[in-house]
């Protein structure tokens, strides 16, 4: 609404210069309407254009720089035997910290490669079938359901960090909550430090962090479904289970490949949460904890070759999964929705 | 339409106990830690799972003055403030002309900056980087490396958003002799603010909760550089009578984000929506 107002403003003000004299008004425009011609941009002043121009190039020079170049630098330091050791001399390895990913020499990257996998699809499919059970929950808009949003987004709020934080202490083996609960069954575990649990766990953690933002998305889908579907539906007896499998799911298509890119994408990166949690101990040891861990890990030892070796393979693979997975969930959309 | 009270009765049940279920699996942890930064810690080591007899606000000064909280909170709002707002600003000075297909290139441009959205942990590099161009430990250089991340996510917002707007409008506003900066501000600006929104809520958020950042773009012994995360995360791993201390620590540090963004919640629910009709 507020945009309307201030485009409404915009017009007046811009066109009182040229309104003093018709004639060079005509001249103007007829200038223009040549510059059209020429595309869209020719409408624009050249110090408009210079403007825009350098706009771009600001923001370009930034991707590149703190985005674009630290990820192709990944991929050169990978090749070498770059150490952080002060004056330890750098030197061109080849593929020897690929190959060796393979060899006894690394025995955590296998093991890291099956943890990641577990770790992508448990995430995955499991956060968004409960994101859209609370979506489908809380679309309504009640003032509760709106308390109940702030509440289910707050992890998202609080941070990774802050997140991992509060479930070591919720999971604390001697004073946590998590252990009176066990207790109450006889049970006790030592969680995060357990071999059998800490993954379990991460993964558990992983989705209430993030299943919030799902959530979010889902309820926006759900919103975007026109309600005289549902309607026609209910008077053809169409029963809830059918309505969720033949209406509802085929309908929420984009917020599916907009979820299950972002689950996949973010389960596949992520360390910081890792860090936190279990430092990678465990069986927790994912890829992009064991990339953080080679290079600045207390037991991986300052070894900055290894870890963007290992970074750029989890890049290599992410991509190799999350694109054609795009694809497919893009044309999974264009044939429901047609 | 059989027997319809008992229906309805049975549903508000289940709507009842859902919303109760929701409830305790997303507000539980986070109470719990409420109570524990109002213990006093003998209690919280004796008992830990009652909440207090009579509350203590001793461990908020405790936690305020000993980790350094409030230059901390200062570094980290001017941290994530800055860096998240040059990389909303920038995300709309390149989105604007790639969604009106103003340069050539444009979609080779696009796909380049949406491809940010997947890149890995480059924090390696970035580190190097980062001591090659004088931008390690210090306040400029911390805040200049936190623009990047957010780029991405804002050009793909932004491109959708600006795609909604009607073109005719740039046009008539230039022909007028309106200039593109102003243009963008009095008017592509409030058209596209729940996308802006969302970008520079979701960039400040992944530099207020960073740790990693912190741990390899700062100096262990910089602790005026600190941000708050670097903080809170002190206050752990020190040992168990510490807890109430970090669990107020946590409490101070996430208040102000917390009421951002209950806030704001209405108008990130209406920005999701519009995405996700635009598909």
């Amino acid at each position: 609404m507020t945009g309307d107002s201030a485009a409404g403003n915009a017009a007046p003000g811009s066109a009182a210069p040229s309104s003093p004299v018709a004639g060079r008004l005509a001249v103007r425009r007829a200038v223009h309407r040549r510059r059209r011609a020429a595309g869209p941009a020719r409408l624009l002043s050249a110090r408009s254009r210079a403007l825009m121009w350098s706009g771009i190039a600001l923001a370009i020079a930034v991707y590149v720089l703190f985005g674009l170049v630290p990820a192709a630098a990944t991929a050169l330091v990978s090749f070498t035997d770059y150490a952080d050791f002060p004056g330890a001399p750098v030197h061109f390895t080849g593929l020897a910290n690929y190959t060796s990913m393979f060899t006894v020499n690394r025995p955590g990257f296998m093991p890291a490669v099956i943890a990641t996998a577990v770790f992508v699809i448990a995430v995955t499919v499991l956060q968004n079938v409960l994101a859209l059970a609370i979506a489908h929950r809380l679309v309504g808009d009640t003032r509760w359901n709106a308390v109940m949003r702030v509440v289910v987004f707050l992890p998202i709020v609080l941070g990774v960090t802050i997140v991992g934080l509060i479930w070591i202490l919720f999971f604390d083996p001697g004073q946590g909550p998590g252990s009176s609960l066990w207790g109450a069954f006889g049970a006790r575990s030592a969680f995060f430090g357990s071999a059998s649990l800490a993954m379990p766990l991460v993964i558990f953690v992983q989705i209430w962090q993030n299943t919030g933002f799902s959530t979010m998305v889902f309820i926006g889908g759900l919103k975007a479904i026109s309600p005289e579907i549902y309607q026609a539906a209910s008077l053809d007896g169409v029963r809830a289970w059918q309505r969720l499998r033949r209406i509802t799911w085929p309908l929420l298509a984009p917020s599916v490949t907009v979820n299950v890119l972002l689950a996949v994408v973010g389960a596949a990166t992520v360390y910081n949460l890792i860090y936190v949690l279990t430092d990678g101990q465990n069986g927790t040891m994912t890829l992009g904890m064991l990339s953080f861990n080679a290079a600045f890990g207390t037991s991986g030892g300052a070894n900055l070759g290894y870890g963007a070796a290992v970074g750029t393979v989890l890049f290599v693979v992410t991509l190799v999964v999350a694109l054609p997975l795009m694809w497919y969930l893009r044309r999974r959309e264009r044939r429901l929705l047609a | 339409m059989i027997a319809a009270p008992a229906l309805r009765r049975r549903r508000a049940t289940a709507r009842l106990l859902t919303g109760v279920l929701i409830l305790l699996l997303f507000g539980v942890p986070v109470l719990y830690i409420t109570m524990v930064a109002f213990e006093r810690s003998a209690h919280f080591l004796s008992s830990p799972m009652t909440p207090p007899t009579s509350p203590d606000l001793g461990n908020f000064g405790t936690a305020w003055s000993g980790a350094n909280l409030a230059r901390e909170l200062i570094n980290t709002v001017v941290y994530s403030v800055v860096a998240s707002g040059l990389s909303t600003l920038l995300a709309l000075l390149v989105a604007f002309p790639l969604a009106r297909r103003l340069i050539r290139g444009h979609q080779a441009l696009y796909a380049l900056l949406a491809v940010g959205l997947f890149l890995p942990l480059s924090i390696i590099p970035l580190f190097i980087e980062a001591r090659m161009l004088h931008l390690f430990n210090n306040m400029p250089g911390y805040i200049l490396l936190h623009i990047e991340p957010g780029m991405p996510l804002g050009v793909v917002l932004l491109t959708a958003f600006v795609l909604a707007i009607p073109g005719e409008l740039d046009e008539a506003a230039w022909v007028d002799g309106v200039s593109y900066l102003r243009y963008l501000g009095r008017v592509i600006v409030p058209l596209t603010a729940p996308a802006l929104l969302i970008t520079f809520l979701y960039g400040m958020l992944g530099v207020w909760n960073d740790i990693i950042g912190p741990t390899v773009l700062l100096a262990a012994t910089s602790q005026n550089l600190f941000p708050t995360a670097l903080g809170v995360y002190s206050y752990y791993g020190l040992n168990e009578s510490y807890y109430t201390l970090f669990a107020a620590a946590v409490v101070i540090v996430s208040l102000p984000l917390v009421l951002l963004f209950a806030g704001t919640q209405r108008q990130l629910i209406r920005a999701s929506i519009a995405g996700s009709v635009k598909g």
